[in-house]
């Protein structure tokens, strides 16, 4: 037992030396500054972050966190400080700028400000753009698999038909599913009426025959591998979803379109302020745009960079034509309108289970 | 003793071969737990992006997986996070263990709860009033904090463990060894340490998973310059995992198998070696 | 009582002094701070507000929020008394086999639990899922004609539940079983007992502080992990665990879940109770 013990000890003390090699090389070549990006993994592709570090000799330093709010209380243990650039969720952002822990841009240190998408632009999270640079967003649509689903598809009420029973897969966000059926009742996301939100729980209890699962992980696979035939998802989990099966039917719903943004600010005492500029100001070259959202498979937040991707990314990375009817946000909502909405998913989602 | 108690081993042993029950049943239950692992390697091998659906064979994602220098950083991070928690966990939860089954002061048992409190707090929950415990007691963030932290929710493990081993412990060997004129500490190194060996190692083993799997309790402790391995894994929210998570599992795995036989293998031979010049003398510490 | 396990008077007393420590600054001060939070009012969007106020244990009293107490403590005695029933036996067999292959079982049995449970789970996802291994194995060997479709249903939460915590069930059996002294079985057989009897009166009872060991180990967390839940469950079965995340982390509400975490704590710890009680392994531990 001890000679185990210590032959898998040593073991693991020669797997973290051999690590140590290799990761030491790499962080000591360079010398030309740091910058503590904070924010999901992989958020972007590799060549973008190595182009970065080479063309200015800043090495990235690169956390993750899992939710906006664990970024948020990290921020606010940090007073501000730690961070040089995060991204984030629009409505945590909001919270963000609210608690004075994002400090505003010097746009002249950002001439490629203008690149961004207006459609992006002065949202409620930063009504101004005094804060903020979007980095991809996402649409909330409907996709499901032709072969096994007739009728077709054009809203969300579409999916109460029992014909789908056992059939819809969707993420474990209640605001986004909660609010499909506020949307379905004709109300507004951000309603704060709690009637209203009531109203939206007893009809997404109707659903729930409907449902085979909710969750957040990899619901792609489970619309490609034929378990689920509707999907809800978040929008880079459609652009695998069509790039391995082509013949998916995206739908935008006709009872309105809603979206969010993921932008990314400098907080307020940033360690590497100038070093995020020079980052973001590197994100918003057209080119370099494009390899992100095709890495990333979000809506391009950069105007410019729509051209440069690739005719395979174009549907579902750029926006529709048409695309500007009915669009909302999901915003930041009061305490009682948040227990409720809390309340009702739990409900939604134990009566899936029985 | 021992030799009475070798010998009668050794006859319970015969007995036991018999039956190829025990054999067939250890073999089923442990392939059953290497199946998922394999499934999960063998995904590693997937071109698409997808690692739960097949779609042709590559070795791309390893190519990928090479190429990022954080998950080596991260990896070397959590193996020294996992060993030093589990190491303090042993340390503090042996000697705990030891020290309250030889003391009968009022307040063992209020302690001994408190220790496995932690397991029954959810993570998420702990690891916020971490944050704000260690930012109000004005800990740094970073590995030390990590450390304590991982610290706190393995010694559990190991606790419960040695306590159970020491329930019904025979004491004739502790006493022989005093009655020979050994010293505390000497009695305790030589007599009780190896007898609550196998019981240490256990809650080790146990702790230093659960260390490695950690990410709530990393994620609020951390700062900046100290990512972990499952934080990486487990913030993959806006892109999805992909095959080159697998990849990584796949090489983890390999990398502990070919280690971990090699550290067998050897110990193994060096028994042998002492196992021919001693008699039976590995059957007598087994029987210790 | 004197002299058993090799440290007496100042040696134990220091030998306490880690784990008091531990206890009483890292484990005390967090749950103050949780034991405070809970009794505190949310904010309007982020944070908490300093009132004092009861309503959020009001709150737990919902009919959907005790409905996710019930489903968790179901799923928690099913998975428990699962893991016991599978575990037992592997950490009885493993203690019975020759100390080479003690050391090589103990050593496979590690290396799955050191990737990570989320990669592990998802190979379960590549097993269940429809088409999948299974499907494609009971379909051609025409146990059954149509897909299964097993996954996201409760008997995956199960399996997934049981896959992540059997190992800690089989490590407290065998370091509790490996000590045994088999010389009291072989005693009891040549007094004529038969060998179910012989198992009962001897090696259960003496075993019973490793199988208890397992049952804290495994019930506890089983009653907080949810992402098992989410991710083989399709989110379908809620657990107490999830409630909380997402009080936390989507709701913003602090407080509520605080107080939802109190509860849980409480509850467990009253099992907890109640099953070394039912038990009777005090009279064991007795003999330390």
């Amino acid at each position: 037992m001890r000679k185990l013990l210590s032959g898998l000890l040593a073991c693991a003390l020669l797997l973290g030396a051999l690590a140590g090699c290799q990761s030491g090389g790499a962080s000591s070549s360079k010398s030309g500054g740091q910058l503590n990006l904070y924010t999901w993994e992989g958020m972007f592709p590799p060549e973008v972050l190595e182009g970065f570090e080479s063309e200015t000799g800043i090495k990235i330093n690169y956390s993750n966190y899992d939710f906006g709010e664990t970024m948020l209380t990290k921020l606010q243990t940090a007073g501000g400080g730690e961070y040089d650039l995060v991204i984030a969720d629009d409505y945590i952002v909001e919270s963000v700028i609210a608690a004075d822990l994002a400090q505003k841009l010097d746009k002249s240190k950002l001439p490629n400000f203008g690149n961004i998408n207006p459609v992006y632009q002065g949202q409620f999270f930063d009504p101004a753009d005094e804060y903020t640079v979007p980095y991809g967003a996402g649409v909330q649509t409907i996709v499901y698999n032709p072969e096994t689903v007739a009728k077709p598809i054009t809203g969300y009420a579409d999916l109460w038909d029992p014909d789908f029973k056992d059939k819809i897969g969707m993420i474990a966000n209640y605001r986004v599913i909660n609010g499909m059926a506020l949307k379905v009742l004709g109300e507004s996301y951000n309603t704060g009426d709690l009637d209203k939100i009531q109203a939206a729980g007893d009809k997404l209890t109707e659903l729930a025959p409907n449902v085979r699962l909710i969750k957040d992980d990899n619901l792609q696979d489970d619309l490609i591998s034929g378990e689920i035939d509707v999907a809800i998802m978040y929008t880079s989990q459609v652009t695998l979803a069509k790039l391995s099966k082509p013949e998916l039917e995206m739908v935008f719903p006709v009872e309105g379109i809603g979206f969010g943004v993921m932008p990314a600010f400098i907080p307020s005492k940033a360690p590497n302020a100038e070093a995020a500029y020079r980052f973001l100001e590197y994100l918003l070259r057209p080119e370099i745009g494009a390899q992100c959202f095709e890495w990333l498979g979000y809506y391009s937040t950069n105007g410019a960079a729509d051209e440069h991707i690739a005719e395979e990314f174009q549907d579902f990375l750029t926006l529709p034509a048409d695309f500007g009817g009915d669009t909302e946000m999901i915003e930041n909502i009061g305490a009682d309108a948040q227990d409720l909405h809390a309340k009702i998913w739990t409900e939604f989602k134990t009566a899936c289970g029985q | 003793m021992s030799r009475r108690v070798a010998g009668k081993g050794r006859k319970r042993m015969k007995r036991n071969r018999n039956s190829p029950f025990p054999a067939i049943y250890l073999g089923l239950v442990l392939l059953l737990t290497y199946l998922p692992l394999l499934l999960v390697m063998l995904y590693s091998f997937n071109a698409g992006r997808l690692s739960s659906v097949w779609e042709g064979f590559s070795l791309s994602w390893y190519r990928e997986l090479f190429r990022d220098r954080s998950i080596f950083e991260a990896l070397r991070n959590s193996v020294v996070l996992a060993l030093a928690s589990s190491l303090a966990a042993a340390v503090i939860g042996t000697l705990g263990a030891v020290g309250m089954a030889r003391t009968r002061y009022r307040t063992n048992g209020i302690i001994e709860y408190l220790s496995t409190l932690p397991i029954m707090i959810p993570e998420i929950i702990l690891g916020m009033v971490f944050l704000a415990f260690f930012s109000l007691i004005g800990l740094p963030f970073g590995m030390t904090s990590l450390i304590i932290g991982h610290t706190i929710f393995c010694i559990p493990y190991v606790f419960t463990m040695v306590k159970a081993r020491l329930a019904g412990m025979d004491p004739s060997y502790v006493e022989a060894a005093k009655d020979l004129g050994a010293g505390e500490l000497r009695a305790f190194w030589d007599i009780t340490f190896p007898l609550l060996r196998p019981a240490i190692v256990s809650g080790m083993l146990i702790s230093f998973a659960m260390s490695m799997d950690d990410v709530i309790i990393s994620m609020f402790l951390t700062d900046v310059n100290v990512n972990t391995l499952p934080i990486k894994i487990y913030t993959q929210l806006k892109t999805g995992v992909t095959p080159k998570t697998n990849a990584l599992c796949a090489l983890m795995f390999a990398f502990t198998l070919v280690l971990g036989l090699l550290s067998l293998w050897i110990s193994q031979n060096g028994k042998a070696a002492i196992a021919a010049g001693n008699g039976d003398r590995g059957e007598k510490e087994q029987r210790l | 009582m004197k002299g058993r396990t090799g440290l007496r008077g100042r040696a134990a007393a220091l030998a306490l002094l880690p784990i008091y420590f531990t206890a009483l600054v890292f484990v005390v001060g967090p749950l103050a701070y949780m034991l405070a939070l809970s009794f505190l009012s949310r904010a309007e969007t982020w944070g908490v507000e300093l009132t004092f106020t009861v309503r959020n244990y009001l709150g737990i009293l919902a009919p959907v929020y005790l409905q996710t107490f019930r489903q968790s403590l179901r799923l928690a005695f099913l998975c428990t008394t699962l893991i016991a029933l599978i575990g037992y036996p592997f950490g009885y067999f493993m203690a019975r086999l020759p100390q080479k292959w003690r050391r090589i079982l103990s050593f496979f049995l590690v290396i799955p639990i050191w990737t990570s449970s989320l990669m592990r789970l998802y190979g379960w996802i590549i097993i269940f899922r429809a088409g999948g291994v299974l499907d494609s194995l009971l379909m051609k060997t025409g146990v059954v004609q149509q897909s299964l479709k097993l996954l996201y249903t409760y008997p995956a939460v199960v399996t997934g539940m049981v896959y992540v915590l059997l190992p800690f069930m089989i490590y407290s059996v065998y370091a509790s079983a490996e000590k045994m002294d088999w010389n009291l079985v072989e005693a009891a057989r040549d007094l004529g007992a038969g060998k179910m009897q012989a198992f009962f009166t001897i090696t259960f009872r003496l075993t019973m502080p490793g199988l208890l060991s397992g049952v804290v180990l495994t019930f506890i967390p089983s009653m907080g992990l949810f992402f098992v839940a989410d991710i083989l469950g399709g989110n379908k079965v809620v657990l107490v665990g999830s409630v909380i995340q997402e009080q936390l982390m989507k709701a913003h509400n602090w407080p509520f879940a605080a107080a939802f975490s109190v509860v849980l704590m409480i509850l467990t710890s009253l099992l907890i109770y109640l099953y070394r009680r039912i038990t009777k392994v005090r009279d064991l531990e007795g003999l330390v």
